[in-house]
Formats: C-alpha cells, sequence, structure tokens
C-alpha cells in the first residue's frame, strides 16, 4: 500500500468513525432537554433578525425553552454588547455579530464561545452542518475555534435601471469602465436622473468600496503595510470617488443604505450599488418589479470579487447556558428554518436551501428574484469577507478608508495626500496589538 | 441661682435633644444621600479610573496613570472636536437666546393667542430628538428634499447642507434652534409675567418709547432668567449629541465631530473606554466650568 492510499483509508475510517459518532448522538438528540430555560437573544432589530423572530413561538413550542429578545439597531447593540461583555454579565446567553467586522476584536477579547464541539456533539439529525456555506463558516473561525454560525448571505449588488439603459442606449455593463461610461451616457441623456449613487457616508464606505478594490486587484495590506497609496489601490480610491462626485447625487458624502435604496425606489437613480438584502426595501410598493435588473459589481482588471458577508449566531463565553443557548442557534440556523426566513428574501446560508422547491417557486415568480439569486451565486463562489483591514482594529480601518474617499469626493485632497494621510493612520493600527 | 442653674440643665436637655435630632434627620436622609451617591459619585468615580486604564483593542486592560490625557493635547481630533464643539456652541444659544426672547415677547403681548397655538409654539422642543433628527434629515436631503425645492422654485440656487463641510455647524445649529428656543421662549415668558408693572407705569408716565422701554426695564430685569436659560441650554448644547448622531455621525468627514460624538466613538464603536473616559471627562469638566462661570453671573445680574 503506497503512503497515499494508506492515507486516504486512514481518513476514511476517521470519517466513517466521526460519521457513526455524530449517528449516535443524533440518535438521543432530545428538543426537550432544556425545557424551562430561559435563553436571552440580542439582537440587531433588521430584516434577518425580523425574519428569524416571527418563527420564535415555533421554537419556544419545540424546545419548552423561554426566549427573551433585546432588539436594538445595530450601533445600539454593538454598545450594549460591549458594556455586558466587559462586565464579564452573563445576562446575554446569545447575540448577533458580524464576523467580516467585529469577528477577529471579538474572538481575541474572548468574547465567543467555541462551538465547534457542539456542532458535533449535540446536534439533531436533520440539522447538516456540512450544508452550511464553507466560505462564511471559515470566516467565523479564529485559531481553530468556531465563533458563530451564518444567518444568512449578503453582499454589495448592482441594482440599476433597465428603461433607462434603454432609452439611453447602454448595454448591461460588463466592467467598471462600463459602469462609468454609463453613468456619463445617462447624465447626458437624461438630466433629472442620479446615474449612479453608492455610499459616502464615512463608515459606510468599505463596505461597497472593498469590492472595487478588490476587483481591480488592490490589496489592504502588503508586507504588513497599509497600501492604500499603492498603484492599484489609488486607482481603486480614485474611481470610487469619481464615480460618486461626477455622477452621484449631491450630499453623497451622508449616504448609507438608507438614503440610497430611498433614493432608486423612488426612481431617481439609474444604478445603486447597494446590498443584496435592500432587495426588499427597494422593491417595496412594486414601483421597481419591472425596470430592475441586478449583477455582482462589474468586473475590474483582477476580475470579479465581490464581498460577500453574513449575519452570525454566537454564543457568549460568559453565558451561564451555553448549551441550551446552543439549542436556539441550533434551531435558527437549521435548513428548516433558513428555508422559512428565505421565502421573506433573507438569502440562505446553505445551497439545500437555495435549491428548495419551496423557495424555487419563491424565486420563479418574479425575474428579479431570479437575477438576485443568481447574483448571491456568484457571491457565495467567489466572494471575499474582507470589508476594511483584516485586522483586529478592523471597525477603526474603515473610519480611514472612508475618510480617503470622502476627502477626494469633496475635492479637499489629491490622491497621493488623501492616500498618505489614511496609510499613515492605518498603519499605526495594524502596529497596534 | 436656682434659675441659672435650671436654665444650663435645659441647655443640656436641649443640646442632647438637638444631637438626636440630627441623628434622625440623617437617619432619614440616608436613604436619598445613598441613593443619590451611588447614581452620581460612582459612576463619575469609575470613569476617573477607567481613564486611568488603558484597552487594547482585544479588550486587554493595564494600568497607564495620566498617559491618556497627555494624548488628548496631541491629538488633533481632540481639538478639532473642542473648536466644533464650542463653534457650535456659541451659534446655537446666541440664535436661541434671541428668537427665544423675541418669541416670548410675542407671546407676552398677544394676549388673546388661542391655546391651539401656544402649543404649536411650544411642541418642537416635546418632540423626541430622533424623531426631529430624520425629520431634517428628510427635509434636507439635497435631492430629495424639500428645503431644496423651495429655494429652486425660488430660483435661489441649492444647497447641500448637512453633506456640506461649509455648512453642517450653521446648518446643526439651525435645527437646534428649531427645536429648543420655545422651550427658551417659554422660560422667558415666565419671567416676563413676574415683572412688576408699576416699573412700567412709571416709564409710561415719563414717556419712554417702546424700544427704550425694553432696553431700559425689560432686558435688565430679565437678565436673570435669560442667564438660567442660558445655563440649561449651555449644558446641553455642550454636550451636543443625538442630532448630529442621527444626522451625520459626525462627518462630512469630521466636520461636525464634536466631543462628545468622538467620545461615544472611540469607545463604543473602538473599544478604546479608557481614552473615551478622558475625552469624556474633560467634557465634563468644560460643562461644569460654564455652568459654575454662569451660576456667578447670575448672583452679578440679580436683582
Amino acid at each position: 500500500m503506497t503512503a497515499r492510499a494508506a492515507l486516504a483509508r486512514f481518513a476514511f475510517s476517521f470519517l466513517a468513525a466521526g460519521v457513526a459518532a455524530t449517528a449516535a448522538h443524533a440518535a438521543d438528540f432530545d428538543w426537550k432537554k432544556f425545557q424551562g430555560k430561559t435563553v436571552t437573544f440580542l439582537a440587531n432589530n433588521n430584516p434577518v433578525s425580523q425574519a428569524l423572530l416571527a418563527h420564535k413561538a415555533d421554537f419556544e413550542k419545540l424546545t419548552g425553552i423561554t426566549l427573551k429578545v433585546d432588539s436594538y439597531q445595530e450601533q445600539q447593540m454593538r454598545q450594549r454588547l460591549v458594556t455586558v461583555m466587559n462586565a464579564h454579565s452573563d445576562e446575554v446567553d446569545v447575540f448577533m455579530s458580524l464576523p467580516s467586522r467585529e469577528g477577529q476584536q471579538f474572538a481575541a477579547a474572548g468574547w465567543y464561545a467555541d462551538v465547534s464541539a457542539m456542532t458535533k456533539n449535540e446536534v439533531a439529525p436533520d440539522y447538516d452542518f456540512a450544508g452550511l456555506s464553507q466560505a462564511l463558516l471559515k470566516a467565523a473561525t479564529y485559531d481553530g475555534k468556531l465563533t458563530s454560525l451564518p444567518m444568512n448571505i449578503e453582499g454589495p449588488i448592482l441594482y440599476y435601471r433597465t428603461d433607462v439603459f434603454k432609452k439611453c442606449g447602454v448595454g448591461e455593463p460588463k466592467t467598471i469602465a462600463d459602469v462609468e461610461a454609463a453613468a456619463k451616457k445617462i447624465k447626458a441623456c437624461d438630466n433629472v436622473l442620479t446615474p449612479f449613487v453608492s455610499r459616502g457616508l464615512k463608515p459606510a464606505v468599505a463596505y461597497t468600496f472593498s469590492n472595487m478594490l478588490h476587483n481591480i486587484g488592490g490589496s489592504y495590506i502588503v508586507d504588513g503595510k497599509s497600501a492604500l497609496c499603492s498603484a492599484k489601490d489609488k486607482e481603486a480610491l480614485d474611481t470610487y470617488s469619481r464615480l460618486l462626485r461626477d455622477y452621484g447625487p449631491p450630499g453623497v458624502v451622508n449616504y448609507s443604505f438608507y438614503q440610497i435604496s430611498a433614493l432608486y425606489r423612488s426612481g431617481r437613480a439609474a444604478m445603486a450599488f447597494e446590498s443584496s438584502n435592500e432587495l426588499r426595501t427597494v422593491m417595496e410598493g412594486g414601483e421597481r418589479l419591472k425596470d430592475t435588473a441586478l449583477i455582482p459589481f462589474p468586473a475590474g482588471e483582477a476580475g470579479q470579487v465581490p464581498t460577500a458577508i453574513g449575519w452570525g449566531m454566537a454564543v457568549s463565553a460568559y453565558s451561564k447556558q451555553p448549551d441550551a443557548a446552543w439549542y436556539f442557534v441550533q434551531w435558527a440556523t437549521s435548513p428548516a428554518v433558513q428555508k422559512l426566513m428565505a421565502v421573506q428574501g433573507i438569502a440562505p446560508p446553505r445551497s439545500s436551501v437555495a435549491s428548495d422547491p419551496d423557495y424555487r417557486k419563491w424565486i420563479e415568480e418574479e425575474p428579479v428574484r431570479k437575477q438576485w439569486q443568481a447574483a448571491l451565486d456568484v457571491l457565495a463562489a467567489k466572494g471575499s469577507s474582507e470589508v476594511g483591514y483584516p485586522i483586529v482594529a478592523n471597525p477603526e480601518s474603515r473610519e480611514f478608508i472612508g475618510q480617503a474617499v470622502q476627502d477626494l469626493i469633496l475635492k479637499q485632497k489629491s490622491v497621493d495626500q488623501a492616500c498618505a494621510d489614511a496609510d499613515r493612520a492605518l498603519d499605526a493600527l495594524i502596529s497596534q496589538k | 441661682m436656682a434659675a441659672v442653674e435650671s436654665v444650663a440643665m435645659g441647655d443640656g436637655a436641649d443640646a442632647a435633644g438637638e444631637g438626636r435630632q440630627r441623628l434622625e434627620l440623617a437617619a432619614l436622609s440616608a436613604p436619598a444621600v445613598l441613593f443619590t451617591v451611588g447614581m452620581i459619585a460612582f459612576p463619575l468615580v469609575y470613569t476617573v479610573w477607567l481613564s486611568f486604564q488603558s484597552f487594547s483593542s482585544t479588550g486587554k486592560q493595564s494600568f497607564v496613570g495620566l498617559a491618556n490625557y497627555a494624548k488628548l493635547i496631541s491629538d488633533n481630533e481632540f481639538w478639532h472636536g473642542l473648536w466644533v464643539t464650542l463653534a457650535l456652541y456659541v451659534l446655537s444659544l446666541a440664535l436661541q437666546l434671541v428668537l427665544g426672547v423675541w418669541l416670548a415677547l410675542v407671546l407676552f403681548h398677544a394676549r388673546r393667542l388661542s391655546g391651539v397655538v401656544r402649543t404649536l409654539f411650544i411642541s418642537p422642543f416635546m418632540m423626541p430628538p430622533v424623531v426631529a433628527g430624520m425629520m431634517w434629515l428628510v427635509i434636507l436631503d439635497p435631492s430629495l428634499g424639500a428645503a431644496n425645492y423651495i429655494l429652486t422654485s425660488f430660483g435661489l440656487p441649492p444647497s447641500d447642507w448637512l453633506a456640506s463641510p461649509t455648512w453642517v455647524i450653521p446648518t446643526v445649529a439651525l435645527i437646534d434652534s428649531w427645536q429648543w428656543t420655545p422651550y427658551v421662549a417659554l422660560i422667558v415668558l415666565g419671567g416676563l409675567q413676574s415683572l412688576p408693572p408699576s416699573v412700567y407705569e412709571a416709564a409710561q408716565i415719563d414717556g419712554a418709547s417702546a424700544f427704550k422701554t425694553f432696553q431700559r426695564i425689560t432686558l435688565p430685569l430679565l437678565l436673570p432668567t435669560i442667564v438660567t436659560a442660558t445655563i440649561l441650554r449651555s449644558v446641553d448644547l455642550l454636550r451636543f449629541f443625538d442630532i448630529i448622531y442621527i444626522t451625520t455621525q459626525g462627518g462630512p468627514g469630521n466636520a461636525s465631530n464634536t466631543l462628545n460624538i468622538y467620545g461615544f466613538r472611540v469607545g463604543f464603536e473602538f473599544f478604546n473606554i479608557g481614552y473615551s473616559s478622558a475625552l469624556m471627562l474633560t467634557l465634563t469638566a468644560i460643562v461644569f466650568g460654564a455652568v459654575l462661570a454662569f451660576n456667578r453671573l447670575r448672583g452679578a445680574v440679580a436683582w
């Protein structure tokens, strides 16, 4: 037997043993094990948690666990979490978290419980852990510890008006240069419409900007140093800010998802580069249902490297009942529940749900939903979860990216000056421990 | 002699009674004192202690003494924040005092104003700041908002309002003044109603003009009330937070990054609780200093 065959055989027997063990555990899995307990869930009041919590009663009925929900807007939720965690309080058992933003930071601070063992030993037979998006699971794993389980998959995509494109004689943009050319043509052909809109609000810029940076082939860090002044990064900074300055709405430096969706929905923008999660908001009222097409952001020199992230559900390291908390996480990220959420427009982080007949039926109802799913498939396959610098101080790094972009939109600095100022601040952040 | 003795004894008994009474008073007020200490002194002392600590991004804590305060001095964003805070303070306070006194005079002299109109006048400050902020955010939106629509329909050029680094401070000051001028007016109206009518009658007999009456009688007599309003507004304005947080989050760039917004973001978004505490204590000292100064001024203008 060759070494390789021996290895393969060993791996197979290991796998078989693992499967047998899982099966044994699954057989004695009892949803009612923690009956009578109360689990506290700190939720971000966004469409993801809303879709989930619509089925709260099902969870309580299934497990006999009382679910106490503390729901806040995103920033307030994080503020409460910081307070609770700094006090090492057991007040919160389960919380929502964005691994791409705070994962590294919270993991280093020791706020996440490691749920790796639970996903193997304490799972219902139909949980299908392996069916969850591997990329998102990887993005939530730090030092071999799994810190959260994905609730959805999302990322910025390009919404554009097919009727306006037709009227102005513009085809579907295939490259970033096409986007700019289309914006230019639309500006000339319809002077009321905003040709292109994307995020300009300082802390929000990194979400969409990262996608463009990666498409162009830039990197945030090269050899341990901030690289915003590298040729590719400068090109990304310049292109992103130029698109918003020349073709964006006035006051775009205060624009985040809220303003962008409102502008696009009201029919006043021809292209909007915004989160896939905004589909429901954008389509509210149905005015944009028939004249909108959706695609992943067009390619740059490095092709398409879309941003794909997901909200995760984490068990607090200070929870006194991590096992009961895990039951809630498991229920919320199970195929059955994610299917229920999917038909409410929450893109599932499981391919099995994405191919489920009921979900397919919902998708087929509208062409725009089909395009939405197709764009999400690209995100799932090629996506990068890098939004801002891959460092512990990621949230703060987004400030400096945003500042550089705003300086350029407002013409307060040259590209060289803006990138140099940002690099200096970011190098200090990178060296921070 | 006996009388003297009895008086002396009476004194002793009185002293004992007084002591007991004091003890009783202390015991009765103890819960309130303890509550106050718990609610005010403890958080303050805790913040002071936090301001001597450094928190790394990973939440590791270490004692750094006065390093956080030393960092303030070399932190450009701190000085910028201080400037923004003071600019916004001076502009908003001036607007609110001038318009507030004017509104109070209008309300005072309009004796036949209906209850509905009076309620409308004072309604803005009853509105939660979040609602006011969201409302103005929509009105001032450069492309969708009503403000630019009105400007352009009169042939005036549109403004970027909250999105312009130059105009963001005046715009925020306008929003805050819209909300809080009626509050100042209400305080001043109270002051106007308590002014003695005799001095006005005397002025009338002497044939003083309306402007002279205002300048020489109403305004000096109103000063203590105006200073009270100034103190109340100063405490809020120096800690300016809510409307900026809703509308610009300190932007565009850092054009509206007040000390309070900066401190909040350093603490709750970047998790540097130590430095954030130092920033907040500095702000507290500024607010406290302003209140003390105005309190002295109130003493000086009292009549």
